[in-house]
């Protein structure tokens, strides 16, 4: 076989009297996550794509409905709630693994790690001395009248200076296949939980596909992540308790708090569970009261103490701040945070790095033009009709609009409201996301993919291998949100090749 | 690590909630089964004088007739006193409790919701139901038997155990004294004591008819079914039994876990323990049965607001012992925000 691939074409790696899934595939002219621009896989990946070659499309679909069974009993799924109902969905699932090469791999988690030291040490001047703002690398006004900024946070040093302990990095990779940063989300992110158990589902459903292969290992994030989450507790507690708090069962993501909590064998609190007493966090147990030391709290900002911000908040825990402050609970991640991941600030990234490690981004912004700026406001003015213009300080996709499939009219009102208010927006050019062989109804096909990989810090950055690819999969659509026609694959983070 | 107040009050009622629906479905199955041909064939008030819904159950129909019965018992889903309505109440505090219980006792309970929420309308009818039931029953059975399998011991586990032997105890409790007041109201009363399928019926509902075949060769009278399922200490449905339980249960929460606010409910059970000890040399226990299962129910609804009060810290008013004759089955009382 390996003789085969020398030989240099498609047709060679595999018997030409079999017809295989990957026949009529073509993934022109988008980057593929398998093929890359050739026409064959990279040498790394000629195994994976040989096997799956094998399997005909009967069994991949066969083998696809029963893992998306499976997932429906085990209950990794969300709720959608209607007036009466309540009803479970999954997911949906693609059991096609998207892959990525050792050598891929070294330079997004460098990428990554970079990312968030920077954002860290950011967050940490914005709440301190603020050099940056004085320096004017970054507009004061973006961050000081930014929505997400918390002024409570001003001179709280939290330990280890850590502000985002877990952080998702969401990439694009272009028509060249080079990797770029969309967006970070440095405030709750969601979607680790999937990355889990998509593994262990084709572990289960496609053990022939990943015998003998050598994937980097996910199922150590929860133990990974309690030990880095022990390392920002409180000075002085000796066995320091963590907890989940979540917003509870009615939550979206509420699997994913249970399957967090979980993985790290820490309780999954409700507000209601604790309560702040003389600046310290308990917990109510059958026993009466018991301290807490960590809060990996799932609920935002706003909901997160009533006598801090948003007072008509039942979910969170009247005191939470107090506590905080005085250094007795660690909160993770830390109020405030999200001055460092808004679109606008987005923008400012790579100078943020460049600012503080007096390093290049490794990975860098899909091309940004800010147009609080007036050289990036004329461009976009020129070229709207090419371009994504996005506000600030929206988060869920929320008011974009897309330049190539805007109708005149619709330009129209974005450039009013653009001039109106140029800082405000920032605009992109629209980013030809890659594709990944993808098991449709009638074949395999390409679809177009992102990826989050999630970093977890505490003294220093650990990132999962991998991290969440999302898929979307409606023909043509770059759209991977689950709420519109979005899934997931699992993504095999191949080990180093021994030398 | 201590376990949550609150985690520890839904390990209680998701066992309940289990028990209850596997109690009621074997019960159900046992009559629309084995009691056709019968005289009492007709009726099902009974099973609404069982479960003291009378006045919920009259609000919907005017006549107990099984069609009725079945639908407010099993199809209905938001009748708190049905069926499914247990399995749905389980499989929710289930899904509150998966990060403390082990994941194939969730799946088990949430494959099994899922599928009696498929349940069509013909699976209700009266050909369909005995089996329908037997399958919940099953269901139920194998729910347990994962959490006998796989749960962890320890405090949680034995909430989980309390909340399972409570209602165990009144569902026994409940169901002798309704098919005894039924077999009292026979106009010929004195001539039922040979029929031998009202007997296999009550003893099938409490899942003791083989047992009860074996120990008592002699054949079923109204004093040995009720000192079987009342007093008899290897029957794992007796009220003996599961008081018995309740009180190693609650041994091991102040002992092994040192949680002294057992006290009380010790007591407690000490007393009912007192109580079913006197039944068991009772010569009259026919004569006194009504009397003894109205005490027996009233004890364990204390011991209920007991625990919530000691352990979950419910505001619950302590609800003050009624005279009234049964009293309707207990629910969770609704902590969701």
């Amino acid at each position: 076989m390996v003789a085969a691939a020398k030989l240099g074409t498609l047709t060679a790696l595999k018997d030409p009297q079999q017809a295989g899934p990957f026949d009529g595939y073509d993934p022109k002219p988008y980057f593929c996550e398998l093929l890359g621009s050739e026409s064959q896989p990279h040498k790394d990946l000629v195994g994976v794509w040989q096997r799956l070659q094998k399997l005909d499309v009967a069994t991949l679909l066969r083998r696809a409905a029963d893992a998306e069974h499976e997932l429906f009993d085990l209950g990794i799924t969300f709720t959608v709630y209607s007036e009466k109902d309540a009803i479970d969905r999954i997911l949906p699932f693609d059991v096609i693994p998207r892959l990525v090469r050792a050598a891929e791999w070294r330079t997004l988690e460098s990428g990554v790690t970079q990312r968030v030291r920077a954002l860290n040490m950011f967050l940490w001047d914005v709440y301190h001395e603020r050099h940056i703002l004085k320096d004017g690398i970054v507009p004061a006004e973006l961050v000081l009248k930014n929505a997400n900024y918390r002024p409570e946070m001003i001179g709280f040093d939290p330990p280890l200076g850590t502000y985002i302990h877990i952080n998702g990095t969401d990439l694009v990779r272009d028509q060249r296949g080079a990797f770029h940063v969309l967006e970070d989300n440095g405030r709750s992110p969601s979607g680790v939980s999937y990355v889990v158990e998509n593994r262990h589902m084709m572990q289960r459903s496609f053990p022939d596909l990943m015998h003998g292969l050598r994937v980097k290992s996910v199922s150590d994030y929860g133990e990974r992540l309690r030990a880095k989450l022990i390392e920002v507790a409180p000075k002085g507690a000796a066995s320091p308790t963590v907890v989940l708090l979540t917003p509870g069962v009615y939550n979206s993501a509420y699997f994913e708090h249970i399957f967090l909590a979980r993985e790290m064998g820490v309780p999954l609190v409700e507000g209601r569970d604790l309560v702040v007493e003389d600046d310290h966090v308990f917990m109510r147990t059958v026993a009466g009261l018991a301290p807490v030391d960590v809060i990996y709290r799932r609920i935002n900002d706003d909901f997160l103490d009533p006598e801090v911000f948003n007072s008509e908040s039942t979910l969170g825990v009247a005191g939470l701040m107090r506590a905080s402050k005085a250094g007795h609970v660690t909160l993770a991640n830390a109020v405030g945070t999200g001055v460092a991941d808004d679109k606008a600030v987005y923008a400012y990234v790579p100078r943020i790095i460049e600012y503080y490690l007096g390093e290049d981004p490794i990975l860098p912004n899909v091309e940004t033009h800010i147009c609080g700026e007036s050289e990036g406001l004329a461009y976009t003015i020129e070229n709207i009709e090419k371009l994504v213009i996005k506000p600030v300080g929206e988060s869920g996709g929320y008011g974009i609009v897309v330049g190539p499939k805007s109708s005149a009219s619709e330009l129209d009102v974005a450039l009013a409201q653009l001039k109106a208010n140029p800082a405000n927006f920032i605009s992109q050019p629209m980013v030809d996301l890659s594709v990944c062989p993808t098991l449709t109804r009638s074949g395999v096909a390409p679809r177009h993919v992102d990826l989050r990989p999630y970093a977890v810090t505490g003294k220093d950055t650990w990132v999962l291998p991998g991290g969440l690819t999302r898929v979307a999969l409606k023909e043509g659509s770059i759209i991977v949100n689950s709420s519109q026609g979005g899934g997931t694959k699992d993504t095999w983070v191949l080990e180093e090749e021994a030398v | 690590m201590s376990l949550l107040a609150r985690n520890a009050e839904q390990l209680f009622w998701l066992a309940r909630y289990v028990e209850r629906a596997t109690s009621l479905s074997r019960v159900i199955e046992t009559h629309s089964s084995h009691g056709n041909g019968s005289t009492d064939e007709g009726t099902w008030a009974w099973l609404v004088a069982l479960y003291s819904n009378a006045e919920p159950f009259a609000k919907q129909f005017a006549d107990a007739n099984f069609k009725n019965v079945i639908q407010f018992y099993v199809a209905d889903t938001d009748n708190p006193a049905s069926v499914r309505f247990s399995v749905k109440a389980a499989r929710e505090n289930a899904r509150a409790l998966r990060a403390v219980i082990p994941t194939d006792m969730w799946s088990q309970l949430n494959a099994f919701h899922h599928r009696l929420l498929a349940m069509k309308e013909s699976d209700f009818d009266p050909v369909g139901v005995a089996r329908t039931c037997g399958v919940i029953k099953v269901g139920c059975y194998a729910q347990l038997g994962v959490a006998d399998s796989t749960l962890y011991r320890d405090e949680g586990e034995r909430f989980f155990k309390l909340g399972l032997m409570l209602e165990r105890a009144d569902q026994t409790s409940r169901l002798l004294d309704v098919k005894f007041a039924q077999l009292a109201a026979r106009p010929d009363a004195g001539g039922t004591i040979a029929d031998t399928t009202f007997w296999a019926l009550i003893l099938r509902s409490a899942a003791a008819y083989q047992a009860f075949r074996r120990h008592e060769p002699r054949g079923a009278d109204p004093a040995r079914v009720a000192h079987f399922l009342l007093t008899n200490q290897s029957q794992p449905r007796s009220v003996a039994y599961c008081v018995n339980s309740i009180k190693n249960v609650l041994e091991d929460l102040r002992r092994i876990y040192g949680l002294r606010q057992a006290r009380r409910a010790l007591e407690m059970v000490h007393d009912l323990e007192a109580g079913v000890l006197a039944a068991a040399t009772d010569t009259q226990l026919v004569a006194r049965l009504h009397a003894i299962n109205d005490w027996l129910q009233q004890r364990l609804i204390e011991l209920t607001s007991e625990l919530n009060e000691a352990f979950f810290a419910l505001e619950e008013p302590k609800s003050a012992p009624s005279r009234q004759t049964q009293s309707q089955t207990q629910t969770q009382t609704q902590s969701t925000p």
